[in-house]
């Protein structure tokens, strides 16, 4: 979960680190309460916002209630401004770049620190210094110990993923206050911070389709495996059914590769129900214009029950059909193993009103999108 | 990692429905799993016979030292069950558990390092040896003689599932394998490549390894370093999965956490190029991993 600066900013604020004075508007006609001289900033989740026109500098009262107005009416990196903060503006002596992020090369948080805080922080690069798990200590000459021993606290005990702030100042008056937050919380962490209750967002210019919100709610409220909490609408014709992670992506990239196109990517796993299928199954098949269907996994399954799970892609073909008042005639492909692989076969075998291509181990992944590829391809040309 | 056919193991958390299966399947395997440790529940007894305690020094006490724990507790409390095992002396934890938060396994990783500990996971299937019939965890799940018959080829993998299908397509070719170990898809992970390679590299079993890397994290180049300087000299088969992700929005995650695009670093392309000059075999397709075995065997 990525947050917007002014919920990172109350975050910061309560582990102990000033922030400027502020308040956020919701709509231009709200007054504005801050003295003067102060900041307008677009509350949107995208990085490079200033060069966008999100961060505006008011001088005295007087072109307040129109640069609002104006920012508000703004959409900034496709992302429409809903909220304004206002903050008074600081008076800087010396600013600096800090974040703490998970490091892969020491399998720790890792303390990035630069002396010129400010936008193109990358090119200038940053001393990364590890940060020690088990005492929560970093050591930087560069910045307050207070400020940097609250921040290391905040980044461990507020399940942080990301926690950065661009720029740190110290004042002329000798105090230090963030003037930005970027915080990423940890989502596999959420059940042990109560007060997360924030509102859903999505990367700048994805908002998702009905289908990616349709899909992701057959998983709540039912723990008994997943099904549909990854799922994208793809630009392709060629619905995809693929089960475990890593084969998943495996099975993705043989498609692309054998010069398929997806209409989507999903997955199930971790053994669900049929009903799950079954919804799944009539999402994936609700799209325009399918040349084929490739359910894939991998043919070593460990738990899936396969003929509970293929039972269920079979129903939701026959739902989705009568729902959507279709035939589906285009070829599907099923590459699958695992519990009880042999009775879903033999069921499978029995079913005439889908023309069904059946694979087990004998086919591998790519020699199977190949396949797909190919049939689907015949079957858009007819 | 390179356990005897005799090593004593105990399972955490096992007598849940997800952990007493395998526990059951470690058993059918021939696994020497001693005890179960599940806090409240000592006296009992899991899978029929296998003796319950209270906690893992309890289990010690009774069964002598313990080479090696598979910790099936869930998510937020798998750190817990990690320390308690690594204050017990154990030196080897297979911690299965996905979803557990990333300080938690980055405290688990500097933990067990400062004590001489090695963790494999989270978000593991496990490990299996075939010839020692050693199978911590769910690797292979019930019926892993459909995929990992004995030989010389070790898999290490990002994903349970592929180290499966590999399994399968080396079997298939009549080829066995030595070790097949998950590490993780996670970002921070207690065993790397290097981690578990340099360990083969002692191992009269391996003579080729393949790995599974998919995009996200470091590991995959780490392991091209190492290869390319010398502290891993057997031959090394690569592939990896997840280019078409460059497609989807950049803040997505799957059901591996690791993969996340990462700048050039994390990119597949990037570690493909890293390990191709590294020396290694990387294999462009699933398909090409079995004739780049056959030629480094």
């Amino acid at each position: 979960m990525i947050l917007y600066e002014y919920e990172g900013k109350e975050l910061l604020a309560n582990a102990g680190i000033k922030v400027p004075s502020s308040q956020l508007l919701s709509s231009p006609d709200e007054k504005i309460a801050v003295s003067f001289p102060a900041v307008l900033k677009a509350q949107v989740l995208s990085g490079k916002r200033a060069a966008a026109g999100g961060i505006v500098i008011m001088p005295d009262s007087s072109t307040a209630s129109r640069s609002v107005s104006e920012m508000f009416g703004k959409t900034i990196n496709q992302e429409k401004v809903e909220k304004i903060l206002v903050e008074e503006k600081a008076d800087i002596e010396k600013e600096f770049y800090v974040s703490i992020s998970y490091d892969t090369d020491t399998r720790s948080p890792a303390l990035s620190i630069s002396e010129a805080g400010g936008t193109g922080i990358e090119g200038r690069g940053a001393t990364v210094i590890p940060i020690d798990v088990i005492n929560r200590s970093a050591k930087s000459e560069l910045i307050d110990k207070n400020v940097l021993n609250s921040l290391v606290e905040l980044f461990f005990s507020g399940d942080c993923t990301l926690l950065e702030i661009n720029p740190l100042v110290l004042t002329k008056k000798g105090e230090w206050i963030a003037l930005d937050a970027k915080i990423k919380l940890d989502d596999d962490a959420k059940g042990r911070h109560k007060n997360w209750a924030y509102q859903q967002r999505f990367p700048a210019g994805k908002m998702p389709t009905q289908r990616e919100i349709d899909a992701k709610k057959i998983d709540e409220g039912d723990y008994r495996g997943t099904a549909g909490s990854a799922y994208f609408d793809l630009e392709g014709d060629i619905a995809v059914l693929s089960s475990g992670g890593g084969v998943s992506l495996t099975a993705m990239d043989a498609l692309i590769a054998a010069g398929g196109k997806p209409a989507n990517f999903t997955e199930y796993s971790g053994n669900p129900p049929k009903e799950k299928v079954v919804k799944l199954t009539k999402i994936v098949l609700s799209k325009p214009k399918i040349s084929g269907l490739w359910v894939v996994g991998t043919v070593a399954a460990n738990f899936t029950d396969i003929y509970v799970t293929l039972s269920g892609l079979i129903e939701g073909l026959r739902e989705a059909q009568t729902e959507l008042g279709k035939k589906f005639d285009f070829p599907i492909v099923i590459r699958r193993g695992g519990p009880r692989d042999k009775e879903a076969f033999e069921m499978l075998r029995q079913v005439k009103d889908f023309d069904l291509v059946l694979q087990g181990e004998e086919v591998s992944i790519a020699q199977s999108a190949k396949i797909m590829t190919d049939l689907a391809k015949k079957y858009s040309q007819k | 990692m390179l356990l005897n056919t005799k090593a004593k193991i105990i399972g955490q958390g096992i007598t849940g429905a997800e952990g007493s299966r395998a526990a059951q399947w470690m058993l059918d395997y021939g696994t020497n799993l001693v005890a179960g440790v599940t806090p409240g529940k000592g006296g009992q007894a899991v899978c029929s016979t296998i003796p319950v305690f209270n906690t893992v020094k309890e289990a010690q006490d009774a069964l002598g030292p313990i080479d090696a724990t598979v910790v099936f507790a869930p998510p937020m409390r798998s750190k817990d069950a990690v320390i308690e095992a690594i204050d017990a002396g154990i030196k080897l934890l297979v911690v299965i558990a996905e979803k557990i938060p990333t300080s938690d396994s980055a405290y688990m990783y500097a933990y067990a390092k400062k004590y001489g500990a090695q963790i494999i996971g989270p978000n593991t299937t496990g490990i299996i040896n075939p010839s020692k019939k050693i199978k911590i965890g769910l690797m292979g799940g019930g019926d892993p003689l459909k995929m990992f018959q004995p030989g010389n080829v070790a898999i290490v993998s990002k994903s349970g599932s592929v180290a499966a299908e590999i399994g399968v397509m080396l079997k298939r070719n009549e080829l066995g394998v030595s070790w097949a170990v998950g590490i993780g898809g996670d970002r921070i992970i207690g065993s790397t490549y290097v981690d578990i390679l340099t360990e083969l590299e002692n191992d009269p079993e391996t003579k080729v390894s393949v790995i599974f890397g998919e995009l996200g994290g470091t590991y995959e180049e780490q392991l091209a370093d190492a290869i390319k300087d010398g502290r891993i000299k057997k031959p090394v088969v690569a592939f990896i999965a997840g280019e078409f992700t460059a497609s989807l929005p950049s803040e997505v995650q799957f059901g591996h956490a690791g993969a996340i695009i990462e700048g050039e670093r994390g990119k597949p392309e990037h570690k493909r190029k890293m390990l191709r000059e590294s020396g290694a075999d990387v294999a462009q397709t699933i398909d090409e991993i079995v004739e780049l075995v056959k030629k480094n065997l």
